[in-house]
């Protein structure tokens, strides 16, 4: 049973704080933990409640909608995107407490694909730069997996792979027949063994209701407590609206709503923006003022394009012997083999495909779409439901500048709705090109083939979408792009954006494990630059050491194999 | 015709001839059948004998879930029978008995009463709540125009085929109400809302055999399909829906782009 505590408030408003962090998830959580440590006077903001998770989490599908961000948005476009449950996380720990906890590195050829393919962006670093930190993380959240990964730059993890399921068995049957590598039991941060105080996985199931278990790993159990420990201030169920600008072209602090709709000013140094791909485009939106009439750091006009999701079509096998999709980590076996560019293909890029598990409600609503039943024909289907195992395709889709966030604020012929606040809400518009189109109709086609070649006797899919990045991109220059290398706002010296919004193309790789080692790596650039920042408007580029004294406890308690 | 098949049926009553609301005859022995408790292949399966294994947080919430039915505070009287008609078509529950029956139309009305929505609107369509109280209107001037009755007292099969034409994006009649918003998203949505309400029951995980909540015990029976100790075997048998219902499509063509709303569960 896990017991965190919320500590009490250390800050008033009135009083200077170097960094306030706005949203505590995936990249928050590690700058909350690290900045901590390294003396900094922290508060994090999170619009969601810090979670009491064995009296707010349930071990049920219906019971976990407060995990989700369900404010309203607006999604539109011609392929417009679920957002909510799919996506979009709430509450300290963020979207962390409801992935399925795949942590596939991105590939080299992710940092290049413009030189490489002719499309997407090239990213402002290389594969070298973020290694150090995937090592890093890999070992602090830990991650299960195979002793020696063969895609990408090949690794391996620090914990064992976890046993199978069936839909995983399902996959390494099908690829196996086929010729396909597969890589079984992870990686996953779900721990196959315990850590510290964190008990192993019960193979429940419930991953994407928020591990009730401690098993997988979300920043609230392996990087809050830490942070707390070293005098970290959380600020929960309070919303920012605003970021402030102070004449001298510097962010001075922060607007924020209690839970009881109060407006507060927060006093800070700097400020780092962790809020994810809708959020955080959002708030440096709602953050115009003079001098940035457009947006906050929106100078080059990119500020919510090139907004990306991942295809993540799921294909729904039928075989005459029981699956019991239910069980194990929804998460536990993937391939990598098409990850990518192949010119025989006739597209850029690539896939992967990975177990899904979804429950009863969600299974149902992929039966709806893939099958288009009701009535008895729907209920006779869902008897079926242990007969059915899924697999999921995570495809590559290419940044493009019109796919985009915007603010719901009724100007320009934009739609205008607001949350309980009065704040314009972020309108999402989504659709796919020639290329994105290309990819799907080809891997869909590969994940049947291998559910085919695994035995099922029926095979339909749902046309789906995974993950949101994008929408306040690094770049090499300040006008492609919101920010630097270091997530650092090329119009704004003391702000800072480190979450999935900063990547300028996505890989087919799921993007947690990317957001926390980039926010590690930050982390360690903003120690560096120590004082510089609050009062410096130097830029400097230079590499900063990948700290090791910084991790939380345990961290080195296990062996990495290396081949 | 529903529930266990003991032997083949032809003849198909009319729709004029079939009873309102009054049990099923088997129209080869004259028998009535008999509902029954639990549908599905897990016939001992109930996961709710199992409630002392779960944690108290979730135990709380599924009692509470089977005992306590949300009053109605967002439809209004006409608007509920409207939509309890309809929910008994989007998921039958003939084959169950009275008592075991899961109620629909109550938790549907908790979520748009309480603005429970899924975290976005399309931009082609009103709010959930607008586009319900739309739905409802046009469902029922559709019956109206055509049968001179409102939806909620019309034969099954009659009730069927007017669900089947908003199923098809083809309605019948009312087209200047459905044209007001995106009829495929909001069909979408009502078959989800009533799965996620449905499938959020016990009595629904015994009926598909899934094991329901699982902590702190957890499986440890991973493989193969295989049933832990406290979970049924499958046990098959020639399951029917009535024999003349326009509902039990074995499935149709792939769907297109659009997904149901809620989208939790995959990646």
């Amino acid at each position: 049973m896990q017991q965190i505590k919320l500590p009490p408030r250390r800050f008033k408003d009135s009083d200077l704080i170097d960094y306030a962090i706005v949203g505590v998830g995936s990249a928050g959580g590690v700058l909350l933990q690290r900045l901590t440590r390294a003396g900094f006077k922290v508060v994090g903001f999170e619009a969601g409640p810090f979670w009491d998770t064995e009296r707010q989490w349930v071990s049920d599908e219906a019971g976990s909608r407060n995990l989700y961000w369900n404010d309203l948005r607006i999604t539109g476009g011609k392929d417009p995107l679920a957002l909510g449950s799919n996506n979009s996380g709430r509450g300290v720990g963020g979207g962390s407490v409801h992935w399925a906890s795949f942590v596939p590195r991105f590939h080299p050829s992710d940092f290049e694909v413009y030189t490489q393919d002719g499309v997407g962006a090239d990213w402002p670093i290389g594969y070298d730069q973020i290694e150090p930190y995937y090592q890093l993380l890999e070992r602090e959240m830990p991650v299960a997996g195979p002793a020696y990964y063969p895609w990408g730059k090949p690794h391996g993890h620090p914990y064992g792979p976890h046993p199978m399921g069936e839909v995983g068995n399902v996959l390494i049957r099908g690829c196996t027949s086929l010729g396909i590598r597969v890589s079984a039991g992870g990686p996953v941060a779900i721990l196959s063994a315990s850590h510290g105080d964190r008990p192993h996985c019960i193979y429940r199931g419930f991953c994407i209701q928020g591990c009730k278990v401690g098993a997988k790993a979300s920043t609230l159990v392996t990087h809050v407590p830490d942070a707390i420990a070293h005098g970290a201030e959380i600020r929960d169920n309070s919303m920012v609206a605003r970021i402030s600008m102070a004449k001298d072209g510097r962010a001075d602090g922060l607007t924020y709503f209690d839970s009881d709709g109060n407006e507060h000013f927060q006093r800070a140094r700097a400020v780092i923006v962790s809020g994810y791909a809708l959020e955080t485009p959002r708030l440096l939106f709602n953050s115009a003022c003079p001098g940035h009439e457009q947006g906050l750091a929106n100078n080059s006009g990119t500020l919510g394009k090139y907004l990306m999701a991942q295809a993540g079509n799921v294909i729904l096998g039928k075989f005459d012997d029981l699956i019991r999709q239910y069980k194990a980590p929804p998460a536990h076996a993937l391939t990598e083999e098409f990850y990518e560019t192949d010119p025989k293909r006739g597209f850029a890029r690539g896939f992967a495909v990975q177990t899904v598990g979804p429950l009863p409600i969600a299974f149902s609503k992929q039966l709806i779409a893939a099958k288009q039943l009701w009535g008895w024909g729907l209920r006779r289907e869902m008897m079926d439901y242990n007969h059915w195992s899924p697999l999921g395709l995570l495809g590559e889709i290419l940044p493009w500048e019109d796919n985009r966030i915007e603010l719901a604020d009724g100007k320009d012929g934009r739609h205008d709705a607001r949350d309980r606040f009065g704040l314009p809400v972020a309108q999402v518009t989504f659709s796919l090109k020639d290329n994105d189109k290309k990819l799907i109709e080809y891997g869909k086609n590969v994940v049947m083939d291998i559910m085919l070649a695994a035995g099922a006797k029926e095979i339909v899919q749902e046309s789906r979408y995974a993950h949101l990045v994008g929408g306040a991109r690094m770049s090499t220059t300040s006008a492609t792009g919101v920010c630097d290398k270091f997530g650092r706002a090329w119009d704004v010296p003391n702000l800072f954006i480190m979450d999935g919004s900063v990547f300028p193309t996505q890989g087919s790789a799921n993007p947690g494990l990317t957001i926390q080692a980039l926010a590690a790596r930050t982390a360690d650039y903003v120690i560096s630059q120590a004082d510089a920042v609050f009062s410096s408007s130097k830029r400097d580029m230079t590499e900063p050491p990948c700290r090791r004294t910084l991790s939380p406890p345990g961290t080195f308690s296990k062996g990495v194999p290396h081949f | 015709m529903f529930g266990r098949k003991e032997k083949p049926h032809k003849v198909t009553p009319a729709p004029e001839q079939q009873p309102q609301r009054q049990p099923l005859v088997d129209p080869m022995a004259s028998d009535q059948l008999v509902p029954l408790h639990q549908p599905g292949y897990y016939p001992k399966f109930r996961t709710l004998d199992q409630q002392n294994y779960w944690d108290a947080a979730t135990r709380t919430l599924i009692l509470d879930r089977v005992n306590n039915i949300p009053p109605l505070r967002f439809f209004n009287l006409e608007e509920a029978l409207t939509m309890q008609a309809v929910a008994e078509r989007i998921l039958p529950q003939d084959d169950r008995t009275e008592s075991t029956r899961i109620p629909i139309v109550p938790f549907l009305d908790a979520r748009l009463y309480l603005n429970h929505i899924e975290g976005y609107r399309y931009e082609d369509m009103p709010s959930d709540q607008d586009a319900y109280r739309l739905a409802l209107r046009a469902i029922d001037s559709m019956s109206r125009e055509l049968h001179s009755e409102p939806f909620h007292a019309l034969p099954i099969q009659v009730q069927e085929g007017i669900l089947q034409s908003l199923h098809d994006e083809k309605p019948l009649a009312a087209n200047y109400l459905w044209q007001q918003m995106n009829l495929k998203r909001f069909w979408t949505m009502l078959v989800a809302d009533c799965c996620a309400i449905y499938y959020a029951h016990p009595y629904a995980w015994d009926e598909i055999g899934f094991g329901g909540p699982a902590y702190p015990r957890g499986y440890m029976r991973l493989e193969e399909g295989e049933a832990e100790p406290w979970e049924a075997d499958e046990q098959r048998y020639d399951w029917a829906a009535p024999q003349d219902t326009l509902s039990d499509g074995s499935g149709q063509a792939p769907a297109a782009d659009s997904s149901p709303r809620g989208q939790a569960g995959a990646h």
